[in-house]
């Protein structure tokens, strides 16, 4: 290049500049900022130009930078490839041949060192997809003997360094824009493949102020940035030769560069890494001896308009490589989709499926040969490649391509009729799939105004979008028939949404391990929908093991990964059959970002539960929780036990009586299940026990009277009291600790009375006649009616310490719906539902069956019906059938019976140590109703007798 | 000319601008329509100094180029254009403008309504006549859409889903045969379209289901959404632009600060906050707060200010006409104003005080005036 090949377009833009300037700001510093911009967008270029590292300018997800590419690569042939990505990630980039593209290349880390506490985890992701200038550069680096490929970009360590406190809205997921009314879910579902991470790419060329992109998008009477893009850059570059692609590149990514904000806090980062990347190189260089002649430096058009000190290698200017901070980061590939890249970076929908659409024309159009890794995934095999032609010799000076490229409109092409017919006719054949009335009249309407839409754009050949619009114009009514509408149904048919997908070899050694082992399901786990797996466990007792995998997965990964459809596991529970559905394929990124946190699922599961525990948050019944885990997922053994034991220290460390319920209820499922499968209760829930035993006897008083705490909480505590008392008592405990804090409790609320009542009862501390008087006096005092629900309330909530209060409560209710006023009656019974459907669904049945066995069961003796608390005189219990008064002589067929035959009465009672003896059975004493039938029909008497006797 | 309507249609108001327009568009035009379709948009949408036109065309309509662009299209193309879109976005604004330009003529216009019949659309008869003279095509009277044929020019039915549907399948025949036959006439009994022959339609989504357009219908008509306007420039644009043009139509000469117009964007903003929010219609204004209802609002306060006030229009009076305008139902209404005037306007007037403290007060007196 000589030294003034752009000296005449200089002269020309800075004529402009003075004949511009001046209608745009009054002042004379206008015109030469203007001027200054201008001239210096032209000397970045030849700056950039006269590197002797060879600088390749690249735009992300451009067909045009991919196409130049392969013509350079094939051309030049480097040894060696600098590629503007964090350095770091290299070794991923050979697993890229196990995947099928798109994958994003992931760094991960959890265990931080050096970073705020709660920042993490932190996720980077790189896409790469393979209409990229990028994946070019990559396979023929990597496929090519002796080429060495080196990434040169901060590591992913520094990304999260210099980023700041709160990371830029770019960088993550934007949402995408406008058009979602049919299939909001399934797209948010496949934009969301890259979760929270940050995403990184290379060559992000787009206006940093916004009034620019609004300024083009305005001029350019286009809708969006991609679409500007492709009629202004990408158009007239994808046949241009590459010294006109350079120089437009590096002129683009230089206004750009100088037409940003200065405030904006990408500008020092960006330079950051600029000097960063030039460091690298010279210090490669400098350790391999390469010569700069055979080295391409491939990177984004924006840093290849840099103008850091360390620009060149020419540049001695020092730079010191910050350290990485200790943490550990982990590395792997994830499936993407273009509508995930999209979305991650805020590009217009359906973009970069256009970009690979139009890539793949491109590449047919110009019969270049892209690069691909041997044995990439989802492209036809290839018998064998080509070896490469010899370099051809360097070319002639470079000319300005420049004053051509900005004097002239972009050079269009004509109108593809073939093309634009196929589109037409095959979107509405895919609109008639979709629940659209559309016709042949509807493609000759889309194709005509495809072409007037075209014409009124000033282009001659209609673009995806003019198309798209056109679409949308002529089939698209009032209503979306189906899940996608016409826009979308465009995407999907100019290329639509491709989703990647990461190659066995690739993935990580958990992943792998639960692909093995749920290969005997014989289903294919790749498949992106939904698969059906049917369990027989009876039947293949092999299946057990794939199905104790799947409801880890259940308990690791998210909801509808692995759903189960028939077959639940509790404890000591297991289904002899089970139905699931599984949508591993789709959650493959789930399982890859399991694997960074261990080698298998149940180590994965382990260390979960373990931090659980142990988190400063953790309560008991989280513990216990994390027990029930172990035990139904892991087995049990040590590990519950290890649990268990924290389970107990944090029950006595805990001060509040709030998870009360829900460790009664836990606590009680595991007692449950250790007797009915161990010989012996472990250690921890005997530990578990007596502590819970002297934590809760100690709470009991406070929580009496603590307005805080509410009355399902102190029901559970007395629950867990009364139900665990024998083996606590067994265990050593003492029970005058309890009755002692019984007695020590004065609640004040009604339902805590009622509570502390019934408490009272169940420890032989109140009699039951007293409590049916202090009961009853409460509803005869109108002072106190108003209140009796709460007591009731409170009674409700007893049965789950003292389930033999069941008659009375029965008997208490049916006195509260008979006798309370309709005025404090109503307004109760709906809370009352509520309280017992929320807090004791368990105790309904309770109630329900001693109503039953109370109440009449049929209509006609409802009228004779009389309660047995009013019907009983006093006295009763004494008259009641079987209970024969103590001393009076005995008599009756059975102790008939018992006296002809003492030998195992004898027996019982001098095992009990009852040494009574018999008494007198009374003769010829009434034989009642069961007497007169004997003797009416003696056989069966008489044939059990002859049995006896025998 | 303007000065003898009240309200001009687009084609005189605008006529001179039109004139100019033609006599430089050399681009190709379709049928036989008075300007190229780039000059269509140009009208519509307003010039750019890119354009590199001798003098500015001013916007008249406010919205997403694509739409206009669309419009234009389907016009040029073989079926009818169908507007569709909320109450207040400016579809009938838009069919006036597009007719304007196309075709110079805006008023060949048929009111969709319950009461609409097929003569509306057709032709009808002067019943005198046809008693003297008998039938023909003299003592015919055509709809303003048989004319548009004859004319070749574009017809406008507002409206469209307000008529019943064996009125709006009247249509049918009219936009695929392009011509109407009548039957009661021997000879001369068709009318034929002429070229450049359209029909631009209007709906309002918010009727959708009283009566729905036939699949037939629907596949004869290109449907363009007209959203409601959300971005606050463009609204205030809008805004500006209408009240500039009803001041000059009553000749009122009266300042609208711009802290005022934002004021009234700000509250409808909130409003529709709150509306999409709400639960239940009950908690919802019943106005359906589109841009056309701010003009309104405008309008009223100019007005009463410029009869009754001081001439100058003041946050108080807005605050007026915005409680008037909105409160349609009592008590469901107002207490949503009352609730918004409490929780919203009355701290925004505490911390920025000046017109929000004004137009607290004002809206306080209309909602206790109301009550």
């Amino acid at each position: 290049m000589t030294p003034d090949t752009f000296d005449a377009l200089r002269g020309q833009l800075l004529d402009a500049a003075r004949t511009f300037a001046p209608t745009t700001g009054t002042a004379a510093d206008a015109s030469d900022a203007l001027a200054g911009i201008l001239s210096g967008i032209v000397d970045d270029v030849d700056r950039a130009l006269a590197e002797e590292l060879e600088i390749f300018p690249v735009c992300h997800h451009s067909p045009a930078s991919a196409l130049a590419m392969v013509r350079r690569l094939r051309e030049k042939q480097p040894k060696v490839v600098y590629l503007e990505l964090c350095e770091d990630l290299r070794p991923l980039l050979d697993e890229l041949r196990n995947c099928r593209l798109p994958v994003a290349l992931q760094a991960f880390a959890s265990d931080l060192d050096g970073f705020p506490p709660g920042v993490g985890p932190l996720s980077v992701v790189a896409p790469i997809t393979e209409a990229s200038a990028e994946y070019q550069a990559i396979a023929y680096a990597l496929d090519t003997p002796g080429v060495e490929l080196v990434l040169v970009d901060r590591s992913t360590d520094h990304v999260f360094q210099w980023l700041p406190a709160e990371p830029a809205e770019s960088a993550r997921p934007a949402p995408s824009d406008g058009d979602a009314d049919a299939d909001v879910a399934e797209r948010a579902e496949e934009a969301a493949l890259h979760g929270d991470a940050v995403g990184i790419e290379i060559g992000d060329l787009r206006p940093r102020f916004a009034e620019l992109e609004a300024h083009l998008l305005h001029h350019g009477k286009v809708r969006h940035w991609s679409e500007w893009w492709d009629q202004y850059v990408e158009q007239p570059l994808t046949g241009a030769d590459y010294d006109a692609y350079r120089q437009v590149m590096v002129l683009i990514g230089s206004l750009f560069r100088r037409l940003r904000p200065s405030e904006d806090e990408r500008v020092s980062r960006d330079e950051e890494r600029e000097r960063y990347m030039w460091t690298r190189m010279r210090e490669h260089l400098a350790a391999s001896g390469a010569d700069p002649a055979d080295c391409l430096y491939v990177c984004g058009a924006y840093h290849a308009a840099s103008r850091v000190e360390q620009f060149g290698l020419a540049s001695d200017a020092p730079y010191e490589i910050s350290p990485r901070t200790g943490t550990r980061w982990l590395y792997g590939l994830i499936p993407s989709s273009h509508s995930a890249i999209e979305a991650q970076f805020g590009l217009a929908s359906g973009s970069v499926s256009i970009a690979a659409a139009t890539w793949s024309k491109a590449v047919t159009r110009f019969r270049d040969t892209p690069f691909r890794l041997d044995g990439q995934k989802g492209a036809a095999k290839r018998a064998k490649r080509p070896a490469l032609p010899p370099p051809s010799t360097p070319a002639a000076p470079v000319a300005d391509r420049l004053s051509g490229f900005l004097s002239s409109p972009p050079a269009l092409d004509g109108l593809d009729e073939a093309e634009l017919l196929g589109w037409c006719v095959d979107i509405v054949r895919l609109a008639r799939r979709n629940g659209y009335l559309a016709s042949t009249a509807d493609a000759i309407a889309v194709f005509e105004t495809s072409v007037l839409l075209a014409g009124m754009r000033n282009r001659a050949r209609p673009t995806p979008y003019d198309f798209q619009d056109a679409a949308v114009t002529c089939i698209e009514k009032d209503v979306v028939p189906g899940r996608r509408d016409v826009r979308h149904l465009c995407e999907i048919l100019l290329g639509g949404d491709r989703i990647g997908q990461v190659g066995y070899e690739a993935l990580p050694p958990l992943a792998r391990d639960v692909y093995d082992r749920l290969a005997p399901l014989g289903v294919d786990l790749e498949k992106r929908t939904i698969q059906r797996a049917l369990l027989d466990l009876t039947a293949n007792p092999e299946l057990t093991g794939c199905s104790d995998l799947l409801w880890i997965l259940r308990r690791l990964l998210p909801e509808d990964a692995v759903r189960p459809i028939m077959g639940e596991r509790r404890l000591g529970e297991r289904s002899i059959q089970e139905s699931w559905d599984l949508a591993i394929g789709r959650h493959q990124r789930s399982i890859i970002e399991l694997g960074y946190e261990a080698i298998t699922v149940e180590q994965a599961l382990e260390q979960r539960l373990r931090r659980m525990v142990w988190d400063p948050k953790a309560t008991a019944a989280v513990a216990l929780e994390a027990v029930e885990d172990a035990v139904l997922y892991l087995g049990g053994g040590r590990f519950a036990a290890e649990l268990g034991a924290r389970a107990v220290e944090l029950l006595s460390a805990e001060r509040t009586v709030d998870d009360a319920p829900e460790v009664l209820r836990r606590i009680r499922r595991l007692l449950a299940y250790y007797r009915a499968t161990e010989p012996a209760l472990p250690e921890w829930c005997e530990a578990f026990v007596t502590a819970g035993y002297a934590h809760y006897c100690t709470l009991l008083p406070t929580a009496f009277v603590d307005e805080e705490t509410g009355v399902r909480q102190v029901a559970a505590m007395l629950g867990f009291l009364f139900s665990m008392e024998s083996l606590a008592l067994a265990l050593g405990c003492d029970r005058a600790q309890l009755e002692l804090a019984v007695l020590q409790s004065h609640p004040e609320a009604p339902a805590k009375v009622a509570l502390l009542w019934a408490a009272r009862s169940q420890l032989g501390l109140l009699p039951m006649a007293e409590l049916r008087e202090r009961c009853d006096g409460l509803l005869a005092n109108p002072l106190v009616v108003p209140s009796f629900p709460m007591y009731l309330s409170g009674f409700v909530q007893a049965l789950e310490p003292a389930p033999a209060l069941a008659p009375f409560v029965v008997e208490l209710l049916s006195k509260a719906f008979a006798r309370l006023p309709d005025a404090v009656l109503l307004p109760w019974l709906p809370k009352l539902i509520t309280t017992l459907r929320d807090q004791a669904g368990e105790l309904v049945p309770v109630l329900v069956r001693e109503a039953g066995r109370t109440f009449p069961a049929a209509l006609p003796s409802l009228d004779t019906f009389v309660p047995p608390w009013l019907g009983r005189p006093s006295g009763a219990a004494k008259a009641r059938p079987g209970t024969a008064p103590v001393g009076g002589p005995v008599g009756g067929p059975a102790a008939e019976l018992l006296a002809g035959h003492r030998a195992a009465c004898d027996a019982v009672a001098a095992l009990l140590g009852c040494d009574g003896g018999w008494q007198e059975i009374a003769d010829g004493g009434d034989p009642g109703e069961a007497g007169a039938l004997l003797a009416r029909h003696p056989e069966t008497a008489t044939a059990v007798a002859v049995l006896l006797d025998r | 000319m303007t000065d003898d309507m009240l309200r001009a249609p687009a084609e005189v108001k605008y006529a001179e601008e039109l004139d100019w327009l033609e006599s430089i568009d050399d681009g190709p035009k379709p049928f036989s329509w008075r300007l190229s379709p780039r000059m269509v948009r140009l009208f519509v949408l307003g010039s750019e100094r890119s354009d590199g036109l001798d003098r500015e065309i001013s916007q008249k309509w406010f919205g997403d180029r694509s739409f206009v662009e669309r419009s234009i299209v389907t016009l040029a193309s073989d079926r009818g254009l169908l507007l569709i879109g909320d109450p207040g976005t400016g579809k009938s604004w838009l069919a006036e403008l597009l007719s304007a330009a196309i075709c110079r003529n805006s008023t060949l216009v048929v009111q969709g309504t319950a009461g609409t019949t097929e003569d509306h659309i057709k032709y009808s008869w002067n019943v005198s006549m046809v008693i003297a003279k008998g039938q023909s095509r003299e003592s015919m009277i055509p709809s303003p859409i048989m004319t548009a044929m004859e004319q070749g020019v574009v017809g406008r039915f507002e409206e469209l889903t307000r008529s019943t549907s064996d009125v709006q399948d009247a249509l049918i025949s009219i936009l695929s045969e392009k011509y109407v036959s009548i039957p009661e006439l021997d000879d001369d009994n068709i009318v034929f379209a002429k070229p450049g022959f359209s029909i631009i339609a209007t709906a309002n989504s918010r009727d959708r289901g009283v009566n729905d357009l036939s699949s037939a219908l629907k596949r004869r008509f290109n449907f363009v959404r007209i959203p409601v306007v959300t971005s606050r420039r463009s609204e205030a644009e809008i805004v500006r632009f209408r009240t500039t043009e009803l001041l000059r139509r009553h000749h009122i000469d009266l300042d609208l600060p711009p802290t005022l117009l934002d004021i009234l964007l700000q509250s409808f903003a909130d409003l529709r906050a709150a509306a999409a929010s709400a639960t239940s219609d009950d908690e919802r204004l019943e106005s359906a707060l589109s841009t056309a209802e701010q003009i309104g609002v405008l309008e009223d306060a100019i007005l009463h200010s410029h009869f009754f006030g001081d001439r100058t229009l003041r946050a108080q009076t807005l605050a007026g006409s915005l409680v008037g305008s909105l409160a349609r139902r009592n008590p469901e209404d107002l207490a949503i104003l009352n609730k918004y005037w409490h929780g919203v306007v009355e701290p925004r007037g505490k911390q920025d005080g000046g017109e929000w403290q004004e137009f607290l007060e004002g809206g306080r007196e209309a909602i206790a005036t109301l009550s």
